[in-house]
């Protein structure tokens, strides 16, 4: 917290204040300051003072407080050197009695919305003492009361929608669906040429889940039309895909299909088939 | 119990909203707007002198039924939580600036306050306290805000009539006049002079507002 002793010796928190407007209102009234008659000579140095000791958190206030530093320091210049010798030592030339008047006009309307405020925070707290119905049992009006809408509600809206489809990942599309009947010719094209092939081979070694799928789907139901033999030494290990001996013009529902999963568990997985497969 | 008195008991509880008088004759098929303000203040007398803990209130060009501040402890306690949500000192007086000089645009506000009031303001909109009345004819043509019936309600107002005169005019400083050269240009927006709030729109169902009794 930076803190800073005042003339007064009275310490006040810099951070406290919401803007120039509020530290200089802060200095009149310690200083008992009338505030259509603000003394910019008084003011100036200790308002410059406060602000030496302030760590701006982020450049607009700090700019906001440095226009105000400048316009006194532009004013007391004014006063430092008077435009005639006859002046009197205080007296600002035009320019500079308009500026005056000008921060003096700004601190006044300040110090009324800071009053406002302050009145409508009590207000605040009195009404949060009392409870009603925020949200109604009563189904909703068939016409929406448009005078309580905002035009800004209609803006977040969008924001949400567009910040919605942002976060949505763009769509895959595929060129077109896998089939287990394709697959399924895929390898008895690739058993024709070779004896046995890896089950990897055919469903890709990407490991898209719908390839390993379909390929799974189709190896077994060669297996059980007994068109191709599948082994697999090992859990999880790699399923090798053998031609069967038995011809291809075997009708279906022909012998049981020869699917080993040798995991030491299963053996002869039995694809049910109780429409097709007959006694 | 389906006396008229005991109908509008009934309608304030169920309402999420003001109910305004002229709904109150619509719904009850009273004679005259005047006849449903009268049937509020026999509601709330009775109230009163049953000694509830609700109360009829009338706030945002209607009435409500709420608790009575006294019980407010156990209502709380009830919720398992502390308070509601305040808003804070920046947030009251950028509030106050649009509550009087409605529409009003951001660099009005700004220079009011004499900071950027950009953060506050959308805090206010969320909360719809304020929102967006239009736009300003001059550059940039910038958005003008103004308050809400939400603002009445949260703050127990009839209309804006009920916002505390200023002592003096709310004082305008015309930049147009002079340009200040320590002034950067976000001043040469014109500020427009400070309505009387009492002139202004109290809003749907104010206008015809009775002092409050």
């Amino acid at each position: 917290m930076t803190a800073v002793a005042e003339p007064s010796g009275i310490t006040v928190r810099v951070e406290s204040f919401e803007g120039p407007l509020d530290l200089l209102l802060h200095l009149c009234r310690t200083n008992e300051m009338d505030l259509t008659r603000v003394s910019v000579r008084a003011i100036t140095d200790q308002y410059l003072a406060h602000l030496e000791s302030v760590d701006f958190q982020d450049l607009e206030t700090a700019g906001a407080f440095m226009v105000m530093a400048a316009t006194l320091i532009y004013l007391k210049s004014k006063l430092l050197l008077p435009a005639s010798p006859d002046d009197p030592a205080d007296a600002l030339d035009e320019e500079g009695e308009l500026l005056r008047q000008e921060l003096a006009d700004r601190l006044r309307e300040y110090a009324h919305v800071k009053a406002l405020g302050a009145w409508l925070g009590v207000r605040e707290a009195e009404q949060g003492l009392l409870y009603g119905r925020t949200v109604g049992e009563l189904p909703p009006p068939e016409d929406i009361p448009l005078q309580d809408l905002s035009v800004h509600l209609l803006q977040r809206a969008l924001q949400r929608l567009i910040e919605e489809q942002k976060r949505q990942r763009p769509r895959e599309i595929e060129p077109n669906p896998l089939s287990v009947l394709e697959r399924m010719s895929e390898i008895l094209d690739l058993l024709r040429h070779t004896w046995s092939i890896l089950f990897s081979s055919v469903a890709g070694a990407e490991k898209i889940r719908a390839e390993w799928v379909v390929t799974l789907l189709a190896l077994l139901e060669l297996a059980r039309l007994g068109q191709a033999r599948a082994r697999q030494a090992e859990l999880f290990g790699e399923i090798t895909i053998e031609g069967s001996s038995v011809s291809v013009r075997e009708p279906a529902g022909g012998p049981l299909p020869d699917v080993r999963v040798t995991d030491g568990k299963m053996h002869g997985v039995h694809v049910d088939d109780d429409e097709e497969a007959g006694p | 119990m389906t006396e008229p008195i005991d109908v509008l008991e009934a309608l304030l509880f169920a309402s999420d909203a003001p109910v305004e008088p002229a709904l109150i004759q619509e719904v009850l098929e009273l004679p005259s707007a005047d006849a449903a303000r009268e049937l509020v203040h026999a509601l709330r007398r009775r109230l009163d002198a049953e000694g509830r803990a609700l109360q009829v209130i009338e706030a945002g060009g209607g009435f409500r039924l709420v608790t009575r501040a006294e019980v407010a402890p156990w209502l709380v306690k009830l919720a398992r939580s502390k308070t509601k949500s305040r808003l804070s000192r920046p947030a009251l007086e950028t509030l106050a600036i649009i509550a009087y000089r409605q529409p009003v645009s951001r660099p009005e506000v700004d220079a009011a306050r004499g900071v950027n009031s950009e953060g506050v303001l959308d805090n206010l909109l969320d909360r719809r306290l304020v929102r967006i009345a239009g736009r300003k004819e001059s550059p940039g043509r910038p958005f003008l805000y103004e308050t809400t019936r939400e603002f009445l309600v949260a703050f127990g107002l009839r209309d804006l009539g009920d916002l505390p005169k200023v002592e003096g005019d709310l004082v305008v400083v015309d930049p147009a006049a002079e340009t200040p050269p320590a002034e950067p240009a976000a001043d040469a927006e014109e500020i427009t002079a400070a309505a009387d709030p009492a002139q202004q729109d109290p809003g749907p169902g104010g206008a015809d507002l009775a002092p409050r009794g």
